[in-house]
C-alpha cells in the first residue's frame, strides 16, 4: 500500500469545509501513517489554490491531483484515497 | 511497489541575506532536512533567487540527478515562478518544484516573526510536508487549450473603459458590462477633475464615445454578471441584462417620453439625492447609450396598471412594457474587474448630523451641485432653503483613517476638497468663506502640492483639527461647531451655512457578491485583493482575472488609468498566443462536479 497526500483546500467561514475536515480526520485515524492531510487556507496560500485552479472551497487534491470540488460523499473520498494507495506506477 | 522510492528530491534553503539566516539556525535546518525520506541532496544559498543561487540549484539538479526540488525561502506568490523556471531550465517539470515560505517567521517586520527556536521547528515541519507532497505528487500532463480571443470587463467607469479600449484596439472582442443604464462611472459625475480642473465629462467623452462605436466592443448596460465558470483562456460567463423596457434599436434619445412622464422621484444615483428625475429617464445628456430607461419600481403602469403616457408620446414606438430580463452567455479568455468605489455613507458618524441636518452634505453631493449640468445647474444652493451659502466648512477624513470606520487613507479626499474649494472661489461664489478642517493634507502626486498652494492663495483657510460635534439651529438651519486649532492654540467657534464631509472611498456595493462569483479574494477592507501588493498589483489569485482602478483600493483617475493599462497588458500577454498550456488539473477543475473523480 502506497502513501497518500491529501491537500484540503479551505477558507475561514466556508460552510462545507468543517464536514470535509471531519471526514479526513476519520480517514486519518483509519489509514494512520499512510495518509497525510494538509489543510490549505486559500486566503493565505493563494498561489497553491491558483495553481490547482481551485475557485471554490472545499476542494480536495489527492497526490497532487484535484479530485473533488464541494463536499464529497465520504465513501467516494475513501475510495479515491484507497485507489491512490493501491495504484502502482 | 510504487515508484516514489526512486524520487530524488533536492532541498535548497535560502538565507535571504540575514532575513532568514538571522532568525534561525540554517545549519540545523540543513541537517534535519537530510533526514527526510526521499531527500537526496540539501544545500544552502545566500540568495537562492540570485543568478548564483539559481545556477547552484541547476548544477545540483544535473549532478545529483534530482527530479524534484523544494526551495525553503520566501512567499510562493513572490518567487514560485522564479524557481519553477529555474528548475525547468535544468529539465524539471515546473509542477515538481515547490517553494515554502520560512521567511515569514524570521524577517524583521513580518507579523508572524517569532523566536529562533520556534522558527526552526515551524520551518522544519513545513519542509517535511513539502518534501512529502513533492515525493507523492503525480505528474499531471499538461493540456493545451484554445484561448478565447475575447475579454470581459466588469464596470464601465474610466478604468474599465480604458482597459476595454486598450484591448479592443489590440483586436480582442471586448464585452463591457455595466450595472447602471449608462457607462461613464463616477468620473462622469465629478464635474471637474484635479489638478487641471478639466471638465470631467468632456475628457471622459472621447473614451465613452469611442467605446460606443468601437467595432470590437459590445456594451451591456443595465446588466450584471451572474456566474462565471471555467479557467483562464476559457471562462463561461452568464450575464443578466435587466429590462430597460425600451427597444434600444428604436429609441433615439429624444426625451419626449421623459417630458410627458408624470412621476418625479429623487435621483439618488446621478444627482446624489439632491435632484429629481422622472420614472422614465435618460441618466444625463452625455449618457452612453443615450437611451431612455424605465424605473419599474416608480412607474405608474408597473405599479398601478395605468398611464402609459410615454408609450403614447414616443415617436418611434420604442417603449416595450413586456420586455423581460435577458440571460446572455459568453465565452471569454480573461476577465478584468473594474467595479470602482462608493462614497462612504457618513450617517453612522452621528456627530456630524448627516441625514439629520439638511445642510450637511458630502463632497460627491457638492460635485453634483457645482456641475452646470447637475440638479441646480451649477448654482451652489443650500438644500434647506435654496440660498447661497456664505460660509462653508469642509471636514476631511470622514470615515477614513478612523479605527471605528475605515482605518485606511482614502487617497483622493484631500485633493477633491481642494478642487471644490477652488471651483467655489474661482467660479461660483468668490466671496464665500471656506474652511477646511483636516488631520493632514496629503497632496502627493504630480502637480498636487502646487494645487494645494494655489488653493491657499485663493484665501481658503485650513484648520488642523476637526470639530467633535456639529449643532444645528433649528430655525435658520445654520450649523455650529467648535474646533480646537493647535496651530494657534485657541478654541475656534465656527458657524457655517453649509458643511461638506470629505467621505471615505469604500468598495462599490456588490463587490462581495462579485468576489464570490469570480473566486477572487477581497482584502480586509473589502476591496479586491491583488496577487502581490508591490509586484503584481493587478493580478489576482485566479489566473486570467485581473483588477484595476478603485476596485483594488482608493485611487485617483491617473492611477486608475495606469492600472487599467496594466490589467489590459496582463490579459493580452496571457491570450495573445491563442493557446495556453495548463495543468490538466486546472482544466479538470472547471469540469468537476460534486462527487466526481
Amino acid at each position: 500500500m502506497g502513501e497518500v497526500y491529501v491537500e484540503e483546500f479551505m477558507s475561514p467561514g466556508c460552510v462545507g469545509c468543517p464536514a470535509v475536515k471531519n471526514m479526513l480526520e476519520d480517514l486519518s485515524k483509519e489509514f494512520g501513517d499512510q495518509l497525510t492531510v494538509e489543510e490549505v487556507d486559500i486566503t493565505v496560500d493563494t498561489t497553491r489554490a491558483s495553481q490547482y485552479g481551485v475557485m471554490s472551497v472545499p476542494a480536495i487534491a489527492i497526490n497532487g491531483v484535484l479530485k473533488f470540488i464541494d463536499v464529497p460523499k465520504k465513501e467516494d473520498l475513501r475510495n479515491a484515497i484507497l485507489e491512490e494507495m493501491e495504484r502502482e506506477e | 511497489m510504487p515508484a516514489e522510492k526512486e524520487k530524488r528530491i533536492g532541498v535548497f534553503i535560502c538565507h535571504c541575506g540575514k532575513n532568514i539566516a538571522g532568525g534561525l539556525n540554517i545549519r540545523d535546518l540543513v541537517e534535519s532536512s537530510k533526514q527526510i525520506k526521499g531527500v537526496s541532496f540539501v544545500a544552502e544559498n545566500k540568495f537562492s533567487c540570485s543568478e548564483d543561487g539559481q545556477q547552484d540549484i541547476q548544477k545540483a539538479i544535473h549532478e545529483q540527478k534530482l527530479d524534484r526540488v523544494v526551495v525553503a525561502a520566501c512567499s510562493p506568490s513572490l518567487h514560485l515562478m522564479t524557481f519553477q523556471r529555474c528548475g525547468e531550465k535544468a529539465g524539471i517539470e515546473p509542477q515538481f518544484v515547490d517553494l515554502v515560505d520560512i521567511r515569514k517567521w524570521t524577517m524583521h517586520g513580518s507579523p508572524q516573526k517569532t523566536n529562533p527556536e520556534e522558527a526552526f521547528e515551524k520551518s522544519k515541519s513545513l519542509i517535511e510536508l513539502a518534501v512529502k507532497r513533492m515525493r507523492l505528487k503525480r505528474l499531471i500532463p499538461m493540456a493545451e487549450i484554445k484561448a478565447e480571443q475575447s475579454i470581459l470587463v466588469i464596470g464601465g467607469g474610466v478604468a474599465g473603459l480604458e482597459a476595454g479600449l486598450d484591448l479592443a484596439d489590440k483586436g480582442y472582442n471586448v464585452y463591457i458590462v455595466e450595472r447602471l443604464p449608462t457607462i461613464g462611472g463616477k468620473m462622469a459625475l465629478l464635474y471637474k477633475v484635479f489638478p487641471t480642473n478639466d471638465c470631467a465629462p468632456c475628457i471622459l467623452a472621447p473614451k465613452t464615445a469611442y467605446a460606443n462605436i468601437h467595432p470590437n466592443i459590445t456594451l451591456l448596460t443595465n446588466s450584471e454578471v451572474k456566474s462565471v465558470s471555467g479557467h483562464v483562456g476559457n471562462f463561461n460567463v452568464n450575464i443578466l441584462q435587466n429590462p430597460r423596457y425600451i427597444d434600444l434599436d428604436k429609441c433615439t434619445g429624444c426625451g419626449e417620453c421623459v417630458e410627458k412622464c408624470p412621476i418625479k422621484v429623487k435621483d439618488e444615483v446621478f444627482s446624489a439625492g439632491l435632484g429629481e428625475r422622472k420614472a422614465i429617464y435618460i441618466p444625463y445628456d452625455q449618457s452612453i447609450p443615450k437611451k431612455a430607461v424605465i424605473d419599474a419600481e416608480n412607474c405608474l403602469y408597473f405599479q398601478k396598471g395605468v398611464c402609459r403616457l410615454c408609450e403614447k408620446q414616443c415617436p418611434t414606438d420604442a417603449i416595450n412594457f413586456d420586455q423581460k430580463a435577458n440571460s446572455v452567455e459568453i465565452k471569454v479568455g480573461a476577465i478584468i474587474a473594474a467595479t470602482g468605489f462608493d462614497e462612504y455613507d457618513p450617517s453612522p458618524k452621528s456627530e456630524y448630523g448627516y441625514g439629520r441636518y439638511s445642510n450637511v452634505i458630502t463632497q460627491f453631493q457638492l460635485a453634483r451641485l457645482l456641475d452646470i449640468d447637475g440638479p441646480t445647474n451649477g448654482q451652489l444652493l443650500r438644500p434647506s432653503d435654496g440660498k447661497e451659502p456664505k460660509r462653508i466648512v469642509m471636514i476631511q477624513c470622514v470615515g477614513s483613517r478612523d479605527e471605528k470606520a475605515n482605518p485606511y487613507c482614502s487617497n483622493i479626499c484631500c485633493m477633491y476638497a481642494l478642487k471644490h474649494a477652488q471651483i467655489i472661489k474661482e467660479m461660483v461664489l468668490p466671496k464665500a468663506e471656506i474652511f477646511i478642517c483636516f488631520i493632514d493634507m496629503r497632496t502627493v502626486g504630480k502637480g498636487f502640492e502646487e494645487y494645494y498652494r494655489r488653493t491657499r492663495e485663493l484665501g481658503v483657510l485650513f484648520i488642523r483639527a476637526r470639530p467633535s460635534e456639529i449643532v444645528q439651529n433649528t430655525e435658520t438651519k445654520n450649523l455650529y461647531m467648535k474646533v480646537d486649532d493647535p496651530e494657534i492654540g485657541r478654541l475656534l467657534k465656527l458657524d457655517a451655512d453649509l458643511v461638506v464631509l470629505s467621505c471615505a472611498t469604500v468598495p462599490s456595493s456588490g463587490t462581495q457578491e462579485l468576489s464570490q462569483i469570480l473566486g477572487v479574494k477581497l482584502d480586509e477592507y473589502g476591496f479586491f485583493k491583488e496577487m502581490h501588493p508591490k509586484l503584481r498589483p493587478v493580478e489576482t489569485n485566479v489566473r486570467g482575472i485581473y483588477i484595476c482602478g478603485s476596485a483594488q483600493g482608493p485611487k485617483d483617475i491617473p492611477d486608475s488609468i495606469v492600472q487599467a493599462k496594466a490589467a489590459a497588458s496582463c490579459a493580452d500577454s496571457e491570450l495573445r498566443k491563442s493557446k495556453i498550456k495548463l495543468p490538466q488539473s486546472l482544466v479538470r477543475a472547471s469540469q468537476l462536479k460534486k462527487g466526481d473523480k
